[in-house]
């Protein structure tokens, strides 16, 4: 028996992949901003963190506005990427930035909290022992941070699957390309008689989010760290 | 050759030292809080002094006149902390090798695995092993980064009566062993005449005295059945 | 104590039982109004066309409108883009039947970003249309399920036999001024929104107008909310139907519709 009607099939799939790939792709900048945050301290650093903060601040049509004339084609980035053939405008891969520019600032919060939680001391011992910075990050602060790691995609990815506005502002709604679950969602409850599918839609994403809570919860109760031994 | 001319200040708290010493093992030996640690620290690359010059061995490590500070990655220095710091999501034999270089043989890590008696550990975790064990592995990780110098932060301290005697025996195992230069941070005279060659007695932040171990055996006091605070009367 | 206590309910209780209109007179009116009335409603506003003090004006997708009224949002009248929303309030019991009328008209058309060399005529069929979307161009439009501009630009479609062509080349957006804003910053080669958009805004120009037979008219009813029924909404209401808010609203390329017979 199907639970959901094709198109709405579609939309939750591309709602994973977006998602998905929006989260994973901007880990790696997250955590960068996030390691400056938690071990650094420099010149203009507040203004910096609030920078990271404006997605989450700025109304979501005003980001997605952004992402449009940045993105957009003509943009200041976009016209190079139509260039190369390498457009997101109106695709699923400006969905996914637009999840994963919302999603931003909540994943560099919990990788911060997550990094900050490592002893230092025990850093500073690797880096007596001749690691880098590079290695001491790989070697010691992340393994030391999966869990605040674990946790902060979960809710990252809860965020950019819930995410509406920017997305919708940016690449419109295209089936199979850019209407994700929740802009499906708005189209059903702006038609007359699109409640039962509105309704069924809003489960999935319930779920969704109450899955991704499951698990932040999880990653953060069971005592985060293990604290250096004596 | 151990030269150190260094200031800090950390707080309220100064330190002034300059010394040279040719001995094999120094001592740091003073109450806490005179600035053993942080000089072993500064030493170390994790503390930036004031001003000063830091060498060992014709290593030049840090002078703020000539602008030199090395990285602590860059002094290849072994150093066993206080609180040992191994890393509790690795294995004992990951710890270990964690800073031995690349071309390190199989037979140097059996060798300090043999003499710091390891061999059952080597599999268990850092939150598996008795306080004892723990600096023991900590001792072996120092030495298999194969520095020219080792740096020991109260080798004994918060260990009880048995785990003490057995990292002391181990300790001058290693003295005999490996006559590495080694420099030592330390409150207890056992621990300190054990271990050492030469001796700098600190207090509150200066330099007082500078002795060989037999000098500094006769002028402290250490009551049977081992030594608590430090000093005595000189 | 007790004498000055009881003058106190008193009071209390007078002023719980002011008058409604009494009340209406402290706050200005609101009138939930369709995306595309914007200008046309703000320039009267500023006017003071529509009485004094100006009333509030809230627009967004007539679909998001109805669907706050009917749960009670704090509007006096209620202008649509389309009937079905207007007839989706009144079903809810939103509005007050004997005051909805039909206040304008629109026309439909295509545009295209100003600078553009494209050119369509509508009689020659699809070609056209795909010709100027090039490769990767994309037709933007108004959610077609949802919001009124779009479902006009569905039948029009469907009528013309463009629709199963054109519809996987679209890109649908919120409400017709974002499908008439992605016309303006280029990102769309070509738009379909209502004639009344591509008058206000000068960065776009029409192609072609949509035969007024190919899809539903476009009409624009007006309503009282249900409870909202006073002498300060009906003197707006009768404001908006003026002859002189016709003047303004013409100017802003809508239309009087055919008809205007009130119904129930």
């Amino acid at each position: 028996m199907n639970l959901l009607t094709h198109a709405e099939t579609v939309a939750l799939a591309l709602s994973f992949k977006v998602s998905l790939v929006g989260v994973v792709c901007s880990l790696p900048v997250a955590s960068g901003c996030a390691w400056l945050l938690a071990r650094k301290h420099f010149f203009g650093k507040p203004l910096f963190e609030g920078l990271l903060l404006l997605p989450l601040i700025l109304p979501p049509v005003v980001t997605g506005y952004v992402l449009l004339i940045v993105f957009g084609h003509h943009g200041a980035i976009g016209r190079w990427l139509d260039a190369a053939g390498l457009s997101i405008a109106f695709r699923w891969t400006g969905a996914a930035l637009a999840a994963a520019v919302m999603a931003f600032p909540l994943l560099v919060v919990a990788l911060r909290n997550a990094f900050e939680s490592v002893d230092r001391r025990l850093e500073n011992a690797a880096a007596t022992l001749g690691a880098g910075p590079w290695r001491i990050f790989f070697s010691v602060t992340l393994p030391l941070s999966l869990r605040g790691l674990v946790a902060g995609l979960a809710l990252a990815f809860a965020r950019a699957f819930g995410e509406f506005g920017a997305t919708i502002t940016f690449v419109s709604s295209i089936p199979g390309q850019t209407r994700t679950l929740p802009i499906a969602l708005y189209e059903l409850i702006s038609t007359p008689g699109g409640e039962g599918g509105a309704l069924r839609l809003t489960l999935v994403a319930v779920t969704v989010a109450l899955l991704a809570g499951l698990i932040a919860a999880l990653m953060l109760l069971r005592g985060g760290t293990r604290e250096a031994e004596a | 050759m151990i030269e150190l001319d260094l200031a800090l200040q950390r707080g309220e708290f100064s330190l002034e030292l300059a010394l040279q010493s040719s001995a094999r093992a120094l001592a740091l030996f003073g109450p806490s809080g005179c600035g053993k640690t942080s000089t072993l620290l500064a030493i170390a690359g994790l503390l930036r002094p004031e001003h000063g010059r830091i060498a060992i061995n014709n290593h030049l490590l840090f002078d703020s006149r000539a602008g030199v500070d090395l990285a602590a990655a860059r002094r290849d220095l072994g150093v066993v902390f206080q609180d040992a710091r191994l890393f509790p999501h690795l294995t004992v034999r990951e710890n270990l090798r964690y800073g031995m270089p690349r071309d390190a043989t199989a037979q140097t890590f059996d060798g300090v695995v043999q003499l710091l008696q390891l061999s059952a550990l080597l599999k268990r975790r850092p939150g598996q092993l008795s306080g004892g064990q723990i600096r023991r592995v900590a001792i072996g990780r120092a030495l298999l980064r194969q520095p020219h110098a080792l740096l020991l932060d109260e080798p004994l301290a918060n260990l009880h009566r048995e785990a003490r005697v057995e990292v002391l025996e181990h300790l001058r195992g290693l003295k005999r062993e490996f006559a590495l230069t080694t420099i030592l941070v330390s409150h207890q005279p056992d621990e300190v005449i054990a271990l050492a060659d030469q001796v700098a007695r600190i207090e509150d932040g200066r330099l007082v005295a500078l002795e060989d171990a037999h000098a500094f055996e006769v002028s402290s006091f250490v009551p049977p059945g081992g030594a608590h605070a430090a000093g005595a009367p000189g | 104590m007790r004498r000055i206590q009881r003058l106190a309910a008193c009071a209390m209780i007078v002023a719980a039982c002011a008058p409604a209109s009494a009340m209406a007179a402290a706050t200005p009116p609101t009138i939930f109004a369709a995306a595309s009335l914007e200008p046309a409603l703000d320039q009267m506003a500023h006017d003071g066309a529509l009485g004094s003090p100006a009333p509030r004006l809230v627009y967004a997708a007539s679909s998001a409108l109805a669907r706050q009224i009917e749960n009670g949002a704090p509007a006096d009248i209620f202008i649509s883009a389309d009937e079905r929303w207007m007839d989706d309030a009144a079903r809810h019991g939103a509005i007050v039947p004997s005051t909805r009328n039909d206040l304008l008209g629109n026309a439909l058309v295509l545009i295209a970003p100003v600078g553009s060399h494209a050119t369509v005529d509508l009689a020659q069929g699809t070609r056209a249309l795909l010709d100027a979307l090039g490769r990767d161009g994309r037709l933007a439009i108004a959610l077609p399920d949802s919001v009124p501009a779009g479902v006009y630009a569905r039948q029009s479609l469907l009528h013309l036999g463009m629709w199963s062509a054109l519809e996987p080349r679209m890109a649908m957006s919120r409400d017709v001024r974002a499908a008439l804003n992605l016309v303006v910053l280029r990102q769309c080669p070509l738009g379909i929104v209502y004639r009344s958009d591509a008058v206000s805004e000068p960065r776009v120009k029409v192609l072609a107008t949509f035969p007024d037979a190919s899809h539903k008219p476009i009409v624009y009813p007006a309503a009282i909310i249900e409870g909202h029924d006073n002498a300060t909404t009906r003197a707006l209401l009768a404001a908006l139907e003026s002859a002189k808010a016709r003047d303004v609203f013409g100017h802003w390329g809508f239309t009087t519709p055919k008809a205007t017979a009130v119904r129930q």
